[in-house]
């Protein structure tokens, strides 16, 4: 099996019709390796979302194919869809979108079990993940009793807990104050570096760059890609 | 999978614990009001067709076109004769039924029900708080149900009154024995009420009961009677009964007004759970649109929201079954009694807990329309 582990081709997203139709995304061709941490920039409008949606298989494209672990996405069955996203994807918002009724480890909890993992593999993986994000405290608190920085380092499990080949962050640091955006994003970055996860990040937020192997900067509907050196 | 379904679905529902505080009460409350009609409903049929049922006759002859047993119409009193020697008839009595007007010792004049009652007494009482019914026996003495001691100004034994102008001695107060009409029934023997209903001739009855011999059909022994006998229609206790009761929950509208308000108590309860459900499922909407992105199936939302619906229905029914426990306990003294049949809570559980389900499809749908691309743009 090659090392790629999601392939964009010749991905094109429109919205819209006639007139207002509306060209995002125009042919975009982009390879993902395993391992690989990748960071979307862009001005607002560009189409950063909307290409972290069709990555995510949530949004069908316009044209073009989707290949995750050598398999074309059928965007047209919403079903197969949810099962791709429910074994293969690791999410995580701008909001940490916590559920709001359950405490912490329950949130987790319930992931993992939707992901159909075994009951023993769950304990000893939130236990993991709740100790390398420094969450141990937290597990028997209510969402709205931590901090936005808290919050997301729960998204941030939530996302790896049940190893995804591909983890997908849109503004992930955006409701957060600089010093603690970057304690996210590098814990995010040292995360999906252990677990070998495709990570693929938008943010508004220069500074972030340097922590990524590439760059993908999207304008005008066209996709660049700009190797880090270290 | 279904380890995810119950404790979202739940934690979800009691998380705010007052607004699901009030939706169980109001899921009761609806509950309660349509049991409550239903119980009225079960309380009214079997008062209409208790003494029918009590009497134990085997078979009611009585005149033709006879809509219901308190509105019992003159038969002459040879038809017990007829009656006893038809085969297959082991033995008949007969019964009298008329209006009166009761003289409360205060001046007060009171409707009431007079029924004579034969040697026997077949058709009286059934359960007596004092007294006894041998004892109407004797001249001017009667026997009333203490449910209405106070209405009618009598309350131990030796009391008197008056009845269409003749003197009456308390001989027993019987227990539990109600009556459907706004009349209380007056127990005697056949002579004392034929004093107090002068519209009736010496000679003239309302019923003949009669109970078969061993072994024999009282269907046969029915359409034998209806054959032999003149001028006289012959039913079996149940059909009387359902005659009976038939002629005033369907004939007066009176069963269909308690059925209405039942079926309105239904309603009040599929809407209030359809909004609390449809206001919850709305609240949590991008919490659904997020499980929806991570990987939870649509059927699975599906389920959270049909298992909140039968959380709070059954919640609802229970707590609702629990009130209508108190107050058919309550009532059980009253003159309006609440009751009901295994038959009868079995059904009206299960069509409420549909009409809850029913109740969540709003919210089903709202869900099915949900798109989980929103999720990045919330
Ligand atoms: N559902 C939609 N219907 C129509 N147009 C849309 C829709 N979603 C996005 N667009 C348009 O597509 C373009 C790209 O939107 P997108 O959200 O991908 O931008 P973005 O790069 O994420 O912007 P930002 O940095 O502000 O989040 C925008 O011009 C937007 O108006
Ligand atoms: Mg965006």
């Amino acid at each position: 099996m090659s090392s790629d582990v999601l392939v964009c081709q010749g991905i094109s997203k429109s919205y819209g019709e006639g007139e207002q139709k509306e060209q995002v995304l125009s042919r975009v061709d982009l390879t993902f390796q395993k391992g690989q941490a990748s960071v979307l920039i862009g001005p607002s409008g560009s189409g950063k979302t909307t290409l972290l949606s069709i990555l995510g298989c949530l949004l069908a494209p316009s044209e073009g194919e989707l290949i995750i672990n050598s398999e074309a996405v059928n965007f047209k069955d919403k079903s197969s869809l949810t099962e791709v996203r429910r074994l293969k994807l690791g999410f995580i918002f701008q909001h940490a979108q916590l559920l709001p009724f359950l405490t912490i480890k329950e949130n987790l909890v319930v992931f993992a079990r939707n992901t159909g993992m075994q009951a023993d593999d769950i304990e000893q993986r939130i236990q993991l993940l709740i100790e390398r994000l420094q969450l141990v405290a937290m597990a028997p608190k209510f969402p709205s009793q931590l901090s936005g920085g808290q919050r997301q380092r729960v998204a941030i499990a939530r996302a790896l807990l049940h190893r995804p080949s591909i983890v997908l962050a849109d503004e992930p640091t955006a409701a957060l104050d600089w010093h603690n955006g970057q304690t996210v994003v590098e814990l995010l970055l040292d995360q999906a570096r252990v677990e070998q996860a495709v990570l693929v990040v938008v943010t508004h937020d220069v500074r972030m760059l340097p922590l990524f192997d590439r760059i993908l900067a999207i304008e005008n509907g066209i996709v660049q890609v700009k190797q880090n050196v270290k | 999978m279904n380890a995810v379904i119950l404790p979202v679905a739940i934690k979800m529902l009691s998380h705010n614990k007052l607004r699901f505080f009030m939706t169980v009460t109001g899921i009761s409350m609806a509950f309660f009001l349509a049991a409550a009609q239903i119980g009225l409903l079960v309380g009214w049929v079997n008062t209409n067709s208790a003494i029918i049922n009590h009497a134990g006759a085997d078979l009611w002859v009585m005149a033709k076109e006879t809509r219901t047993f308190d509105y019992g119409t003159a038969i002459p009193r040879h038809r017990v004769q007829q009656v006893s020697s038809v085969p297959g008839v082991k033995w008949a009595e007969s019964m009298l039924i008329g209006w009166a007007t009761w003289h409360h010792p205060q001046g007060k004049r009171i409707n009431v029900e007079v029924i004579g009652l034969d040697d026997s007494f077949t058709g009286g009482p059934w359960e007596f708080a004092s007294g006894s019914i041998e004892i109407t026996r004797q001249p001017d003495t009667v026997v009333v149900d203490e449910l209405y001691g106070d209405m009618l100004g009598v309350w131990k034994v030796g009391d008197e009154a008056e009845i269409q102008g003749h003197r009456v001695i308390m001989g027993g107060f019987s227990r539990g024995v109600r009556t459907f009409t706004a009349a209380p029934f007056v127990f005697t023997s056949i002579r004392n009420a034929q004093k107090y209903t002068p519209y009736y001739r010496d000679d003239e009855i309302s019923y003949v009961l009669a109970r078969v011999a061993e072994g024999e059909d009282p269907m046969k022994v029915r359409d034998l009677i209806n054959q032999s006998v003149s001028n006289v229609e012959a039913l079996t206790s149940s059909e009387f009964a359902e005659r009976s009761v038939k002629y005033w929950m369907l004939e007066t509208g009176i069963g269909i007004t308690v059925i209405i308000t039942a079926a309105l108590g239904m309603l009040v309860g599929a809407v209030i759970m359809s909004q609390t459900l449809f206001a919850i499922t709305q609240d949590h909407l991008p919490n659904y649109a997020t499980l929806l992105a991570l990987g939870f199936h649509h059927k699975t939302l599906r389920s959270i929201i049909l298992s909140q619906s039968f959380c709070l229905g059954g919640l609802g029914i229970s707590l609702g079954a629990v009130l209508f426990g108190v107050a058919s306990n309550a009532s059980a003294t009253s003159p309006i009694p609440l009751e009901t049949t295994n038959y009868v809570s079995i059904a009206l559980i299960i069509f409420f807990l549909l009409c809850c389900i029913g109740a969540s499809w709003f919210s089903i749908r709202a869900i099915f329309k949900l798109d989980p691309v929103m999720v990045f743009h919330g």
